[in-house]
């Protein structure tokens, strides 16, 4: 045994110990870390404020005072005070949705309040500096539209008032229901003509004040009281939560689907990273004939054994690093609650499964064929192996006890994939099959070692013509 | 003295092609052992046979007093035919490698490690990738993989390919160091002068059958051609009555010489006396077989290829070995 692990011990530092690992490994969290800084610091700029007039001809002459005092300079403030606190809350009540209990999401709060970079990144909402420019009713909306082409949308505090953003046109059916449907008043539509490069947020808020304007001023036509109406239309707060027997849990759809995903996406990486190293690896052996210098040493076993342990505790390395990585963000953002102690364990549990299966297929593909291209052709059902569970993602996870997915976890080679997926997902699975999937998984296990030491042995010597698929199951027969 | 290797009755085939036929073969404790034969005759396979790294389909093998060679592999040292280096990996890392693969200790292993390649003039290579190095400096690398534990059986696969002169000079005496040192050695080669200047015992094998196995001054009693070579000074002399001389079946002139064919049991040296009266020579010797010879004379008698056929055979041997001496004299 000690002699695999001496094996073992080059096989992982001849990966570990070279810098492209190292910059592989510590490039994707300094990408992410930088982003993480340097994204909130361009959000803090303010972006320039917005001058103009907007030009209202109100042929119903009932709404012009209400959008007056809409865009009163005092009003224009607030709006913009209440659209960023919007913003913030939006976060926070993201952030609480994805399952957060009251307590840290507060806390959350406060680190963000404390960070500066952090809340203002809210700071996307421009301000506004509009003048309401009140045309006289008869005024022909040809001649009105002229002003707007000579907007840059860039106007500066010194001329802007002299540029024309938008300009609103009521008409009196828009106000005053002039036929009925079925019983009901019907109304006609405003006009809002803007310039063309007029910002986003300035268009939606002139549109909004004039429905709201058009809205009110019906409503009190019709005799109601608005702010009462308005209290009546406010949309009812849902809370949603899953009954567990642990107790009621907050749910949340974007990271149900993200947080299984995310971990068979691991699972995939770090088997398909350290397969492929093997596969490198016992290529590199054969092509150079340093096989059979070691073969002097050890048994082809042995040298099989030590390889793949070897490999496998890159990807374990890797599977590691980058899974204590995920929780520690995930306790950072305080949402630990989202993944479960015992999944991680499966997880690794799965991804030895997953690895020694595709070690086994790498080691006998590197060891029967003579350099990389060769390997190529049959690298395909490989490939097969690790492209289905990624196609199965979506499926499983929408219906993780369907039939589908309950037979899938205990097709062999795709088990482990399938399952990670279904025991990270948000419905529970029936408790059994996971111990059946494990050992299913380890009867593939024990198969496929059998046969790759077979197809090892032999294919370790044969040099030549490379061997077809029917020949290395001509091999497995063989002795 | 008991036997380091025991081959009893073995066969070994692929596919449809019989590789080693029906083979017997005794290597005594200490001695250095030949494995003759051109490219494909067996040799290979035979040592792969006894290094369980392929196994006999049939018969009975037995290794150091062991069953099979994984139970001793630590006091075998082998050096196969395919051999290589790690190309990226540090002369120093992969000899401390494969000497821990060995069995020997991390401490020891690269003392020993530091001592064999300044013994064979590669010291300042210990830090270098082992690409850096040329195929003769490689070849010297390997060598060291195989010595490195002071193994009692030592197998060398054609260690003479593609080494110049002065470093097969060097090979030769590492080997016969390593026998003095006690160790039984089996080495084989196609370049049969190599075969003659080193070994005590010749196993000859074409296509899987063994054709010669016994020492080396059996080999030549056996063989001998009964010829003797006179090189007359002048070629005046080439007309002389040389087949009259006694023990003389034939003489034949051929390129500046004369070859005497002998009746069995002529006296050899009263034959030199009166050939050396005759006429003044330069030269005068009796003829011994080269390995090439007798491996023609048998096989070429009993095989239904032609004489040519396996002189060409043995010749393209020798242009490859040549070619690969070119290699390096390039590098």
């Amino acid at each position: 045994m000690g002699k695999v692990f001496i094996i073992a011990w080059r096989e992982f530092l001849a990966i570990v110990a070279t810098k492209a690992f190292i910059l592989g490994l510590l490039l994707p969290p300094a990408i992410m870390t930088l982003l993480m800084f340097a994204l909130p610091l361009l959000m803090n700029k303010k972006p320039p404020t917005v001058y103009g007039h907007i030009a209202l001809i109100d042929q119903s002459g009932k709404v012009t005072p209400r959008l007056v005092d809409a865009y009163d300079p005092v009003k224009q403030k607030e709006r913009k005070e209440q659209r960023d606190k919007a913003v913030q809350e939006q976060v926070a009540a993201g952030i609480k949705s994805m399952g957060v209990d009251d307590k840290t999401a507060g806390a959350i709060k406060q680190q963000m309040d404390a960070n500066p970079a952090a809340s203002q990144a809210a700071n996307i909402v421009a301000e506004t500096n509009l003048i309401l420019q009140v045309l006289p009713p008869e005024t022909p909306v040809e001649d009105a539209r002229q002003a707007i082409l000579k907007a840059t949308g860039r106007e500066k505090a010194e001329d802007g008032h002299a540029a024309r953003l938008a300009l609103l046109v009521i008409p009196k059916n828009a106000v005053e229901a002039e036929k009925e449907e079925n019983g009901q008043p019907k109304f006609g539509a405003f006009q809002l003509l803007t310039a063309p490069r007029l910002n986003v947020e300035v268009q939606s808020d002139i549109r909004d004040q004039a429905r709201r304007a058009i809205v009110d001023t019906r409503l009190t036509d019709a005799g109601q009281n608005v702010d009462r109406v308005r209290a009546l239309m406010a949309r009812p707060e849902v809370e949603e939560k899953a009954v567990t027997a642990s107790g009621d849990s907050k749910i949340n759809a974007a990271a149900k689907m993200l947080v299984p995903g995310a971990f068979m996406f691991l699972l995939w990486i770090s088997v398909f990273s350290s397969g492929q190293y093997l596969l490198m690896s016992t290529i590199e052996e054969k092509s150079s004939r340093v096989m059979e210098v070691l073969l002097s040493a050890v048994s082809p076993l042995q040298l099989m054994l030590g390889k793949i342990i070897g490999k496998g505790a890159v990807g374990l390395l890797i599977l590691a690093l980058f899974s204590s990585a995920g929780v520690a963000a995930l306790i950072f953002f305080a949402m630990a609650d989202l993944i479960a102690w015992e999944n991680l364990v499966l997880l690794f549990v799965y991804f030895i499964i997953a690895y020694v299966i595709v070690a086994c297929l790498m080691a006998s593909i590197g060891a029967a064929v003579n350099d990389i291209n060769e390997a190529q052709t049959l690298m395909t059902p490989v490939m097969l192996i690790l492209v289905v569970p990624m196609m199965l993602w979506f499926p499983i996870l929408n219906n993780p006890n369907s039939t589908f997915a309950v037979v899938c976890s205990f097709v062999p080679l795709i088990n482990p994939f399938v399952m990670v997926l279904r025991i990270c997902g948000s419905e529970a699975i029936p408790m059994w099959q996971i111990p059946v999937s494990i050992v299913v998984g380890l009867a593939t296990v024990v198969f496929m070692c059998w046969a790759s030491a077979k197809i090892f042995r032999i294919g370790v010597l044969m040099y030549g013509k490379p061997p077809n698929f029917s020949t290395l199951i001509k091999w497995v027969r063989m002795a | 003295m008991s036997n380091a290797i025991e081959i009893r009755g073995v066969r070994k085939t692929f596919g449809s092609k019989v590789a080693v036929e029906n083979l017997d073969l005794s290597v005594p404790e200490g001695s250095l052992y030949g494995f003759i034969g051109p490219n494909g005759a067996g040799k290979s396979t035979t040592i792969r046979m006894i290094m369980s790294i392929i196994f006999p389909d049939r018969g009975e093998l037995r290794v150091l007093g062991k069953a099979s060679a994984i139970e001793s592999k630590d006091r075998i040292g082998y050096l196969p035919e395919e051999r290589g280096v790690y190309k990226k990996m540090k002369v120093g890392v992969f000899l401390n490698y494969i000497a821990r693969l060995k069995g020997i200790d991390a401490a020891a292993a690269d003392k020993r490690v530091k001592e064999w390649l300044i013994r064979v003039g590669l010291q300042e290579t210990y830090r270098k990738k082992c690409e850096e190095l040329s195929k003769g400096m490689q070849q010297k690398v390997q060598f060291i993989t195989s010595v490195i534990h002071e193994p009692d059986l030592l197998i060398l696969d054609e260690v003479f390919t593609g080494l110049d002169p002065v470093n097969r000079r060097l090979m030769r005496e590492l080997i016969q160091e390593q026998n003095d040192r006690g160790a039984t050695i089996i080495f084989s080669t196609h370049a049969m002068r190599e075969a003659e200047e080193l070994c005590d015992n010749i196993f000859m094998i074409h296509k899987g059958v063994k054709v010669i196995d016994s020492s080396l001054e059996d080999v030549w009693r056996k063989y001998d051609p009964k010829i003797m070579v006179v090189e007359p000074i002048s070629r005046t002399d080439l007309a002389r009555g040389w087949s009259a001389l006694p023990g003389v079946r034939a003489a034949e002139e051929k390129d500046g010489l004369i070859e005497l064919s002998l009746h069995e049991g002529a006296e050899v040296g009263e034959l030199m006396r009166q050939a050396a009266a005759l006429a003044p020579v330069r030269r005068l010797e009796i003829k011994r077989a080269s390995l090439e010879d007798i491996f023609i004379s048998i096989v070429g008698a009993g095989g239904g290829e032609t004489i040519e056929q396996l002189r060409m055979e043995l010749a393209a041997d020798k242009g490859a070995d040549s070619q690969e001496l070119a290699e390096v004299t390039r590098g």
